[in-house]
């Protein structure tokens, strides 16, 4: 009795399943289901994806430029602010760094060598 | 991160170093206290508050990894290291109990009869249940890496299919090590080559079900679509955590279970 009614409500289960097909959660369907970072990262991470993609890099994580640091070749210093710390090796030998503040504006040269330092601003997003 | 000018993850102030260092602290001692006068209220309480840190610890982690996207790559490759050097310390863990092996059974001393096995102790065979678990191990490190190929190729069912059986070939060997240790002809309680061989198998053993549940939450995770095809670091370190278990039960069944019989 029991193993019937429990037979019957199974195979009631079964074909009703088969009138209404159960809609699967359709995500990332890139290839065989599983997302992607462009379809799935968020936050911090999704902005780091996005400036990688247009080769922009707002968070400072690429090597640093190398200019000549002539009038002509100024060092760019990117800034969030107005102005900011620099620190001038002068010659590549040297132990003792030379620290000044690089202000906005034409630009500065570093008070010991004399190279030509510039300020530019740094957008961040957000 | 409103205006943050680097891709670090600031972490926000949390409980639960707090609470896992009190929790530590009942743990050892009411483990101690469980000991010496059998009382296991103070352990219990321990270990219920060091699961709750651990719970909701790593809770936390999974939200701001996937939910809060603080795991940039940078941040994911300060995740690499620390697992790195997580599992290095863990080499060297092993490598203590290995050494009081071959201490021991390398110039086995005349109190043992000068010999290893040591006098009156029949060891196990190493061709009958440890091959099998060998083997049963050796196959999980292949399904383990058939869900990372499977994962990064963007095939979920496969994914998930490979990373159950990892699961349970993990349990699987955690229960013929049960039944090993139930059947076993000698304790730890005898002598250098009980002390040697439960304490090095069994941390061991505590190790494969901590990587057992390492992987069973890494596949609660992929059902639940917290990984991506690029983006999946928990997954990969516990394979990595697999594979250091894996590596160190072959050093195990090489000299404690074969050479040592």
């Amino acid at each position: 009795m029991t193993a019937r009614l429990l037979l019957r409500s199974a195979v009631r289960v079964v074909s009703s399943r088969r009138l209404f097909p159960a809609q699967a959660a359709v995500r990332g369907m890139a290839a065989g289901g599983i997302p992607t970072d462009e379809e799935q990262a968020t936050g911090l991470e999704k902005v780091l994806l996005n400036a990688t993609k247009k080769g922009t890099d707002p968070y400072s994580m690429f090597k640093p430029k190398e200019y000549a640091g002539s009038k002509e070749d100024p060092h760019l210093v990117p800034s969030i602010a107005n102005k900011r710390i620099v620190g001038c090796v002068c010659e590549e030998d040297n132990t003792a760094i030379v620290w000044f503040w690089l202000h906005q504006g034409p630009g500065q040269r570093c008070p010991s060598c004399g190279a030509h330092y510039k300020l530019v601003p740094h957008e961040l997003p957000h | 991160m409103a205006h943050q000018a680097h891709a670090y993850h600031m972490v926000d102030p949390s409980p639960w170093p707090l609470t896992g260092a009190i929790g530590a602290l009942l743990l050892t001692s009411g483990t101690a206290i469980w000991f010496h006068f059998h009382s296991t209220i103070l352990a219990s309480l321990g270990l219920v508050l060091t699961l709750l840190t651990m719970y909701q610890w790593w809770r936390d982690i999974v939200r701001e990894g996937t939910f809060q996207g603080h795991h940039t790559p940078p941040v994911q490759k300060g995740l690499r290291y620390g697992m790195i050097l997580f599992i290095t310390s863990e080499v060297f863990f092993f490598a203590g109990f290995f050494w009081a092996f071959y201490h021991s059974s390398l110039a086995p001393t005349p109190e043992l009869g000068g010999c290893w096995p040591p006098t009156g102790i029949t060891a196990l065979d190493p061709f009958e249940v440890p091959l099998l678990n060998t083997a049963v191990l050796l196959a999980s490190g292949v399904t383990v890496t058939w869900a990372h190929h499977s994962l990064m190729e963007g095939e979920r069912k496969q994914a998930i299919q490979s990373l159950t059986l990892t699961v349970l070939l993990g349990l699987y060997f955690t229960a013929l090590q049960a039944m090993e240790y139930y059947e076993a002809p000698f304790t730890i309680a005898d002598g250098v080559y009980g002390s040697t061989f439960f304490v090095a198998t069994g941390f061991h053993g505590l190790h494969v079900i901590i990587g057992s549940t390492f992987l069973a939450v890494c596949l609660i995770r992929q059902i639940k679509y917290h990984f991506t095809s690029n983006h999946h670091f928990g997954f990969e370190a516990a394979a990595w955590y697999w594979h250091f278990v894996d590596v160190v039960w072959l050093f195990l069944y090489v000299s404690i279970y074969w050479w040592g019989s």
